[in-house]
C-alpha cells in the first residue's frame, strides 16, 4: 500500500489532497475576509476593496462600550471556569473513585444539560430570576453560565480520571499524605494535560456565551459578544470587522501558547483518549 | 484517622463532592425548567400573563400553519447542514488521517479545529461579508466565471446553512476522525492482501467501520442546528424563522407561554434526534 502509493500517486490522493486544500480555504475564509475587511477606507463591504487605512481600528479603540464589555467577558468568563472548574473535579472524583452504583445515573444527570439546547436554558433562567427576583444580579449571570460548562467539564474530567492509575493515589496515602495534599501533589499533575483543555474550553464557551447571556444581561452591563451581536443587528460598518481581528488574533495567541505548552506532552492522544472514554 | 468515625467519612465523602454540582444543577437547571414548563400552561391574553391553567397555547401551536412552517423550517435548517457537515467532515476527516507528513497532518488539525477559539458572532459576520451581493464569492462569480450578476447567498437559507455548516464543522471531523485512529490497520491490510481494491476496502471494511463515528458527528451537528440562534439571526435576515428565533422573539413579547411551548417543541425534537440516533448507533455498531 505504502510502496504503491510512493510510485505513483494515485489520482485518489491527488483528489484527497485537493478536497483536503479546498477544506482548510472554507474553513479559513470568513475569518480571512473579516480580516481583509478590517483595513478597508470605506464604510461599506465591497470585494476587492477600494482602499486601505487603519480608520476602524482607531474607531475601535475610541468606543470604550466594546473595551468595557470586553472586560466584563474577561472576568465573566474568569469567575465561571474556576467556579466549574472547581465543582466539575470534585464532582467527577466523586464520580469516578468511589465507583458506587449510582455513578452513570450521577454522571448522566450532569451531563444530561448538553440535549438542551442553550436558548432553551437561557429562557427558562430568565423566567426564573424574574420569578424569584434574582434577575439583573450578577450571581445569577455567573451561576447561568457554571450550568453552561459544567457538563463539557465534568465529561473531560471523569474520563480523564478513569484513565489515571490510582494506585499512585493510594501510594501516596499509605506513605501518609493526607487527601487533599494527595490529590493537588498527585492525582491533579497526572490530570494536568485534561485540566488544561476543560479549563480553554469552559472559559472560551463562557466567553462566547450569547443564548442565555442575551436574557440576563441589562442594556448597559453588555457582555462582549452580545454588544457585537446587537451591533451588528444595527450598523455593518467595519468597526466590527476591527474587533473581530482583535479576537481572532487572540484565539491565535492561545493556539500558539498552547501548543507550545503541550509540546511535550501528546496533546491528540489525551483528546482521542478522551473521546474514547466518553464513548462507553 | 480515627477508626470509629471513619465508615462515616467513607460513605459520606462522595455525597460531600458532589453536593456543590447538585446546588448549581437544582438551582440553575432544575427549578428553572420546571418553572418554564409551568409558563406553558399560563394564560395570555391582551399582553397579559395571567395565572390559570390552559392548554390553548399548545393547540395553537400545534394547529396554526405559521408555526407548522417554523418547525419545518427548522428541521429544513438543520438536516441540510448535518448533510452538508457530513458530506465536508467525513473526507476532511479521512484526509486528516491518511495524510502522512507530521507537520501537515498538525496544520490540517490546526486549521480544523481552531476556529472553535472564534466567536460564533466573529463567524457568521465573516460569512455575511464573503457571501454579500458585493462581497468576494460573488466578485469571483461575476469577474472570473462571468455570471451576470450577483447570485443571492446571504439573508436567506443559502448563507444560513453554508455559515451553521462552518461553525459546525470541527464537531463533526473530531468524532470521525477518532474512530479512524481506532481502527485496527491489519484489518485493511487483510482486505488487500485477499485482493480487494481500495473501493472495495474502503466500502466494506474502512466505511461501515468508521459508522458509528460518522452517526455521533451527524447526531451533534443535527442538536447543535436544531438550537443555532446567532447565525439564523444574522444571516437569516428575517426570511428564515427557526424555533430558537421564535423563543426569541415570544420572550420579548412578553408571551412567556408561546416562548415555553415554543422552547419544549425545540427541546423534544433534540430529544428524539439523540434517542433516534443512539438506536441507529447501537445499529450500526453490531
Amino acid at each position: 500500500m505504502l510502496t504503491r502509493a510512493r510510485r505513483l500517486p494515485h489520482y485518489r490522493y491527488i483528489l484527497l489532497g485537493m478536497f483536503a486544500v479546498a477544506g482548510a480555504i472554507y474553513v479559513v475564509a470568513p475569518l480571512a475576509v473579516v480580516v481583509l475587511n478590517s483595513f478597508s477606507s470605506v464604510a461599506y463591504s465591497v470585494f476587492p476593496p477600494e482602499g486601505y487605512s487603519l480608520r476602524w481600528y482607531v474607531n475601535l479603540f475610541e468606543q470604550q462600550d466594546f473595551y468595557l464589555a470586553a472586560v466584563r467577558s474577561v472576568v465573566l468568563a474568569l469567575i465561571a471556569t474556576a467556579i466549574a472548574m472547581t465543582v466539575g473535579t470534585m464532582a467527577a472524583y466523586s464520580i469516578v473513585r468511589y465507583r458506587r452504583p449510582w455513578a452513570n445515573l450521577v454522571k448522566a444527570s450532569l451531563l444530561s444539560p448538553i440535549v438542551l439546547p442553550n436558548i432553551v436554558l437561557g429562557v427558562a433562567v430568565f423566567m426564573f430570576f424574574i420569578r424569584t427576583g434574582a434577575y439583573g444580579t450578577y450571581f445569577s449571570l455567573v451561576v447561568t453560565h457554571v450550568v453552561v460548562i459544567l457538563p463539557f467539564v465534568t465529561a473531560v474530567l471523569t474520563a480523564a480520571l478513569a484513565n489515571y492509575d490510582w494506585s499512585l493515589q493510594e501510594a501516596a496515602m499509605d506513605l501518609g499524605a493526607g487527601p487533599l495534599r494527595t490529590f493537588f501533589k498527585i492525582t491533579m499533575p497526572q490530570i494536568s494535560v485534561s485540566i488544561i483543555i476543560s479549563s480553554l474550553f469552559a472559559f472560551v464557551i463562557s466567553f462566547d456565551q450569547v443564548e442565555t447571556t442575551l436574557f440576563l444581561v441589562r442594556a448597559g452591563d453588555n457582555t462582549l459578544p452580545i454588544e457585537m451581536f446587537l451591533y451588528l443587528q444595527k450598523w455593518q460598518d467595519p468597526t466590527i470587522a476591527a474587533l473581530s481581528s482583535v479576537l481572532i488574533a487572540f484565539a491565535l495567541v492561545i493556539v500558539v501558547v498552547l501548543s507550545l505548552v503541550m509540546r511535550n506532552k501528546d496533546l491528540e492522544a489525551t483528546l482521542l483518549q478522551q473521546d474514547r472514554e466518553t464513548d462507553k | 484517622m480515627q477508626p470509629a468515625r471513619a465508615p462515616f467519612r467513607r460513605s459520606s465523602a462522595p455525597w460531600f463532592l458532589l453536593l456543590p454540582a447538585f446546588l448549581v444543577m437544582a438551582y440553575a437547571f432544575v427549578l428553572p425548567m420546571l418553572v418554564f414548563f409551568r409558563y406553558s400552561v399560563y394564560t395570555y391574553e391582551r399582553g397579559k400573563l395571567i395565572d390559570e391553567f390552559s392548554l390553548d397555547t399548545y393547540r395553537e401551536f400545534l394547529t396554526d400553519p405559521y408555526f407548522h412552517t417554523i418547525i419545518f423550517d427548522t428541521l429544513k435548517v438543520a438536516s441540510i447542514t448535518t448533510l452538508c457537515s457530513v458530506l465536508v467532515g467525513y473526507p476532511l476527516a479521512y484526509a486528516l488521517w491518511r495524510v502522512k507528513s507530521a507537520a501537515a497532518k498538525r496544520w490540517l488539525g490546526l486549521i480544523i479545529f481552531s476556529p472553535i477559539l472564534v466567536s460564533v458572532v466573529v463567524r457568521s459576520y465573516g460569512w455575511t461579508v464573503l457571501l454579500a451581493d458585493q462581497g468576494p464569492i460573488n466578485w469571483f462569480l461575476q469577474m472570473v466565471l462571468g455570471f451576470p450578476e450577483p447570485i443571492r447567498l446571504v439573508f436567506n437559507l443559502t448563507g444560513v446553512v453554508i455559515s451553521l455548516t462552518h461553525v459546525f464543522l470541527p464537531f463533526v471531523v473530531f468524532p470521525i476522525y477518532s474512530t479512524m485512529t481506532r481502527l485496527d490497520p491489519t484489518l485493511r491490510e487483510a482486505a488487500m492482501d485477499l485482493g480487494a481494491g481500495w473501493w472495495t476496502t474502503f466500502r466494506r471494511v474502512t466505511f461501515p467501520l468508521t459508522l458509528p463515528g460518522l452517526l455521533a458527528g451527524a447526531q451533534i451537528c443535527f442538536t447543535l442546528s436544531l438550537g443555532a440562534f446567532v447565525t439564523p439571526s444574522l444571516l437569516g435576515g428575517g426570511r428564515v424563522i427557526v424555533l430558537p428565533l421564535q423563543v426569541f422573539t415570544a420572550t420579548s413579547d412578553i408571551n412567556w407561554p408561546l416562548a415555553a411551548v415554543g422552547g419544549i417543541a425545540l427541546l423534544i425534537l433534540a430529544m428524539l434526534t439523540v434517542i433516534l440516533s443512539n438506536r441507529l448507533l447501537r445499529f450500526s455498531e453490531v
